[in-house]
């Protein structure tokens, strides 16, 4: 109970960019402007991986890059989170059967939830966070 | 009288007070760097957010907790607690509830001064024992950190000290409540001298060098995860009502009633206010590199602190 609401209350992040065109970390940067002020939540963006309790991946993961962010992922603790960031990190869209894309990124690594659009407007990205967060305290701990 | 004894120890004005309000400050801090960001800060845990730090807390409690195959086992077990019980330890001589602190001797600034040395020593080691190149970066930046305000900040500490002719933190309020002042009216230099000195000393904005995230990912925490980061944090604001407490009961007249407020609310009051500082620094400064840093306090504070020891000794400001 009170570490599911602990974990709930005070999620960090971690961004990764897997070779996405750029746009997507442009909103993913937006959304953590003051303006969007999503400390309200908790949400504080880390640099080490070993901080971090959420993994926020946007792009298609390169065949280059794969083994890099499964390296990021082990070296965060669990219990760890991954969301997936626009279409890109969602599925690969356009680049899915490009000869240096490996895919989406749940073709890497597990991912709990997807934020689709390209790039997501900040509100959407804030929005799959909270609805992460929303399954956090939900499950059994 | 013993259970008494337990209970100043324990509950309050010990431990378990001095940690809540470390929490408390946490937030306190926060909420006013977000204010001057034009945002609101943590909001939706508990009641504006004020159990933010406490489930900040519970959460790194329950993580996984990561040894890196590297590092120096021994080290980096047991400087996470060092690091969080040498403030504590040292909050046991700061006057809280009364112009008289828990322990007191004559001699017991000094032990404060060294503990804050011991403070560094000890991130450097955190940092070093984790063998990772950021956390040697960060943890070597700090200990070049301490080499430059270490001094000033010895030389400014010692003029109250002077001014009561008492070594103790205890005896420093009970001069400043003996003679109706506060040591702020009397060395005003020195109070701005000791508050540069520790937003060096705790490492923040201005002088976050040794954790710079955009160059060194975490600094010398780079490698600690879970329980260890935890004890890290709290050891970090637990320094931080020490180093308010401090400068409250040297240069604001300490834990001292006014009126019918009685002593321990006066002590929170100033305290507050004393963090408000820093969190408002802060947010207005940007980060200095660190040759700017070092140059920056051996040639401006450093004759600015021995100005005040000169003026004491002249019997200005005592
Ligand atoms: S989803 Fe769109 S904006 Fe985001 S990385 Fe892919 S192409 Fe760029």
């Amino acid at each position: 109970m009170a570490v599911n609401w602990a974990r709930s209350g005070s999620p960090w992040l971690i961004h990764f960019n897997t070779g996405g065109c750029n746009g997507c970390d442009i909103e993913f940067v937006a959304a953590i402007t003051p303006v969007y002020d999503v400390e309200r939540f908790g949400i504080k963006l880390q640099g080490s991986p070993r901080h971090a309790d959420i993994l926020a991946v946007t792009g298609p993961v390169t065949v280059q890059i794969a083994h890099s962010l499964k390296r990021v992922y082990d070296q965060m603790p669990s219990p760890k989170f991954v969301v997936a960031l626009g279409t890109c990190a969602v599925s690969g869209a356009p680049f899915r059967n490009c000869y240096c894309v490996h895919g989406g990124v749940d073709s890497v690594i597990p991912v709990d939830a997807y934020v689709p659009g390209c790039p997501p407007k900040p509100e959407a990205m804030i929005d799959g966070i909270a609805k992460l967060l929303q399954k956090i305290r939900g499950t059994k701990g | 009288m013993v259970a008494y004894e337990i209970f100043q120890l324990v509950v309050f004005p010990g431990a378990l007070f001095v940690i809540c309000l470390a929490f408390l400050y946490e937030w306190v801090d926060r909420k006013l760097f977000a204010r001057v960001q034009g945002r609101y800060g943590p909001l939706y845990t508990g009641p504006a957010g004020i159990l933010q730090p406490v489930a900040d807390f519970l959460k790194l409690l329950s993580k996984e907790d990561i040894v890196p195959r590297a590092c120096d086992a021994n080290l980096f077990f047991a400087v996470p607690v060092m690091y969080a019980a040498l403030p504590l330890t040292a909050l046991f001589i700061m006057p809280i509830a009364a112009p008289e602190a828990l322990v007191s001797f004559e001699g017991d600034l000094i032990f404060i001064l060294f503990s804050f040395g011991l403070m560094t020593l000890l991130i450097f080691l955190a940092g070093w024992s984790s063998m990772s190149r950021f956390s040697a970066i960060g943890s070597v930046r700090s200990a070049l950190q301490m080499l430059s305000y270490e001094i000033p900040l010895g030389l400014v500490l010692v003029c109250p000290a002077i001014a009561a002719r008492s070594l103790s933190v205890s005896g420093i309020v009970q001069w400043q409540a003996a003679n109706a002042t506060w040591g702020a009216a009397l060395q005003p230099i020195g109070l701005a001298v000791v508050m540069v000195c520790m937003l060096a000393e705790l490492e923040l904005v201005p002088f976050d060098i040794p954790e710079a995230e955009t160059e060194i990912v975490a600094g010398w925490r780079t490698e600690f995860t879970g329980r260890r980061l935890a004890l890290f944090r709290m050891g970090r604001d637990l320094e931080i009502v020490l180093v308010s407490a401090l400068v409250v009961s040297l240069y604001l007249g300490g834990a001292q009633q006014l009126w019918l407020v009685p002593a321990a609310a006066m002590f929170v009051i100033k305290t507050a206010a004393v963090v408000a500082v820093f969190s408002f620094a802060r947010a207005l400064f940007a980060r200095f590199r660190i040759d700017q840093m070092i140059a920056g306090m051996w040639k401006y504070l450093l004759p600015i602190a021995v100005a005040q020891v000169v003026l004491v000794q002249m019997g200005l400001g005592a």
